[in-house]
């Protein structure tokens, strides 16, 4: 059998069935205002999510999502100064809320996760 | 989104494993040419014919470069542009398309530089290893290195180092491989042998260095090496890269007894060379799996302690009995739904949607359900590694024990994820969204394949000695997609906990594959022996499989 038939053999059927899933997220939030299930007063909300690496804020991602599901997209703040947040905010009237964000890591990984808080008059 | 973001996740550690392959290859065969087929070609026999076979298998590998760069960069920039909204030119200026698209460029400008025109200039050793030494260059700008905060420039560089390292030995075997095939004179073989031996201490000593730094870096302290998925990962690493180095080793006594002119077992080299071939690839998968997890020093919290793992790994009766399907989380959800759904006369929602990226919920029952799986296979499994051991030993008529696989198969195509049916609500065809189905699915057409191989080779069936490597690949294949599956539990601890039992299990798949292989193709009693520790890593296996514990 020659060595190239070993190797098709071999690199065909690890690409067809070697497979993963990366639940396990690449960028870890490590740090968020506001916290996971944090509560916070109604009106102006700053934001900020810190991670351990450097996120590609232009190319990243923040969603609000409202108790009706309906979903905002907010604006991602450059800050150059602190390369691994994504800073952000919003006019919140009472009720519950969950931030959906979505990471690019500078090095090309994409990890995303919830944030639900609740806001009081 | 959240399923686009998850088979994306699915897919990219398959071709980051493609293109840590091919990237390898293709450095280790330009390293091979400059430093050994071409300064060779004049002292050895048949010479020109070997640097004609390392330059196209070169070429290949950067063509296959290409080909899985492309279409993992692809992959990528299209999720970032669906998912963020962005057009194609705004997501190109991202650095990883930046990276992606000067590997391939790199890859690309290789094909002219080994061509015969350029091959007999002076240029010929400079080109391809500045474009070596620029793809490298690249790649580590798709690493860990170049997100951290601090450190980054020290980082890329060790980054450089151990993807050299993991080049000009494991890239370069293949070459090697090829070599010993084409030469066949004592001569030949003590000038290769010698030059590829000092390449390889070369490639080792940089993955130990770089390794060493990055765990310093990466891992911290003693609890990041055992209490993180990062760390376990990098222990399944070390543990095949000592396996590596052992037959490295059983190499290098060759290559000495070679050097004094004594007889030496060349074929046992080349099938050494195979194995090397194999583990090092798989290895090169693991790799791909770790840029999918944090560094262990930057999970400070959800770490395992040794107290958690003792606990866990308690020595406990296997659970032979299942608890009932309706007691599971997405039943007793889903006939909450049902039930809801008909006091208000409207059609009942699916409790779980595959794809949907919400984690099914898990209840004590569901914990008993996998392990009840978990420690059925692992019977299976014993009693497969029991048989085969007997019929090595003798008894002829136990040659059907292949069958068990199929036997083995078709539970855990109906026990594996009982939301889906046949025993749950989700339609079979809908269910391939949900990424681990996926996984089990692959899993389960691996062991029917593989068994079906085996038996109708080991009772005549098929008589061509490649259908009987079939069977040792995909125990391999088998082997290296348990080191990367992930069971879908939000819980971080639980997870790794569950992984702390799959990664030994995966070393010893992947063991007992290449054990078989040699079986097969070295003659004499290394054969033999290999004949005899197949087996007995399948019995580990199911010894492993029936201490599983969830809880």
């Amino acid at each position: 059998m020659s060595l190239r038939h070993h190797f098709g053999t071999f690199l065909i059927a690890a690409a067809c069935t070697v497979a993963s899933l990366s639940a396990s997220a690449h960028a870890i939030l490590i740090d968020s205002t506001p916290k996971l299930n944090d509560t916070v007063s109604a009106g102006h909300v700053d934001m900020v999510f810190t991670y351990n690496s450097k996120i590609d804020q232009h190319r990243s991602r923040i969603v609000l999502v409202k108790e009706d599901k309906s979903e905002t997209v907010l604006t991602i703040a450059a800050n150059n100064t602190k390369p691994n947040e994504l800073d952000t905010h919003a006019d919140l009237t009472p009720g519950t809320y969950t931030i959906r964000w979505q990471a690019l890591a500078l090095d090309g990984h994409i990890t995303r996760g919830d944030v639900p808080f609740t806001v009081t008059p | 989104m959240e399923l686009l973001v998850d088979i994306f996740g699915y897919l990219s550690i398959i071709l980051h494993g493609v293109t840590i392959i091919a990237q390898s290859m293709m450095l280790g065969g330009i390293l091979f040419l400059v430093f050994l087929a071409r300064p060779f070609t004049h002292l050895i026999t048949q010479g020109d014919d070997l640097e004609r076979r390392v330059t196209r298998l070169t070429l290949y590998s950067a063509i296959g470069l290409i080909l899985a760069e492309m279409t993992g960069v692809g992959l990528q920039i299209a999720v970032v542009m669906s998912t963020v909204d962005l057009g194609f030119l705004d997501v190109m200026q991202a650095p990883f398309a930046i990276a992606g698209t000067v590997k391939m460029l790199c890859a690309l400008l290789l094909i002219p530089c080994l061509g015969q025109r350029v091959a007999t200039r002076s240029l010929a050793a400079v080109l391809p290893l500045l474009i070596g030494a620029a793809e490298l260059t690249a790649a580590t700008f798709t690493t860990h290195a170049y997100a951290r905060l601090d450190d980054n420039v020290l980082l890329l560089f060790v980054e450089g180092l151990h993807q050299f390292g993991a080049a000009i030995w494991v890239g370069a075997i293949p070459c090697f491989v090829l070599a010993l095939g084409r030469l066949h004179d004592a001569h030949s073989w003590r000038l290769v042998g010698a030059r590829f031996s000092r390449m390889s201490m070369i490639g080792v000593t940089s993955i130990v260095i770089s390794g060493a730094v990055m765990s310093f870096f990466y891992i911290g302290n003693w609890q990041g090496f055992y209490g993180t998925a990062y760390g376990v990962m990098v222990g399944a690493k070390i543990a095949m890269f000592l396996a590596l180095l052992a037959l490295g080793a059983g190499n290098l006594m060759v290559t000495e007894r070679l050097r004094k002119n004594q007889d030496a077992s060349v074929i046992r080299m080349r099938r050494f060379a195979e194995v090397e071939i194999g583990i090092g690839f798989t290895l090169f998968f693991a790799a791909a799996s770790l840029t999918s997890v944090p560094p262990a020093v930057d999970l400070s919290t959800d770490r395992v302690t040794l107290h958690e793992i003792a606990v866990r790994n308690a020595p406990a009766w296997p659970r032979l009995t299942s608890p009932d399907h309706d007691k599971l989380a997405i039943s007793q959800m889903q006939a909450r739904l049902d039930t809801q759904a008909q006091q208000r006369g409207q059609v009942a929602a699916q409790a779980n949607v595959p794809g949907s990226g919400v984690l099914p919920p898990r209840n004590a029952d569901d914990i008993a359900w996998s392990e009840y799986n978990h420690h059925w296979a692992g019977i299976f499994v014993l009693l497969i590694g029991f048989l085969a051991l007997l019929h090595r030993a003798g008894v002829g008529w136990l040659k059907h024990w292949p069958l068990l696989f199929l036997l083995m198969a078709g539970f855990l195509l109906v026990r594996s994820d009982p939301e889906v049916w046949p025993m749950g609500n989700e339609g079979f065809w809908v269910a391939w969204r949900d990424v681990e189905v996926t996984q089990h699915r692959f899993f389960v057409a691996l062991i029917m394949l593989f068994g079906l191989f085996e038996w109708a080779v080991r009772t005549g069936r098929l008589r061509s000695a490649k259908a009987a490597l079939v069977f040792p690949l995909l125990v391999s294949v088998g082997g290296a997609m348990l080191l990367t599956h992930n069971h879908q539990i939000s819980n971080v601890k639980d997870q790794l906990l569950i992984e702390l039992t799959h990664t030994p299990l995966a070393l010893a798949g992947v063991s007992a594959g290449w054990a078989r292989w040699l079986e097969l193709r070295l003659p004499g009693r290394g054969g033999r022996i290999a004949g005899w520790v197949w087996p007995i890593c399948f019995m580990l296996v199911g010894v492993i499989l029936l201490w599983y514990r969830e809880a």
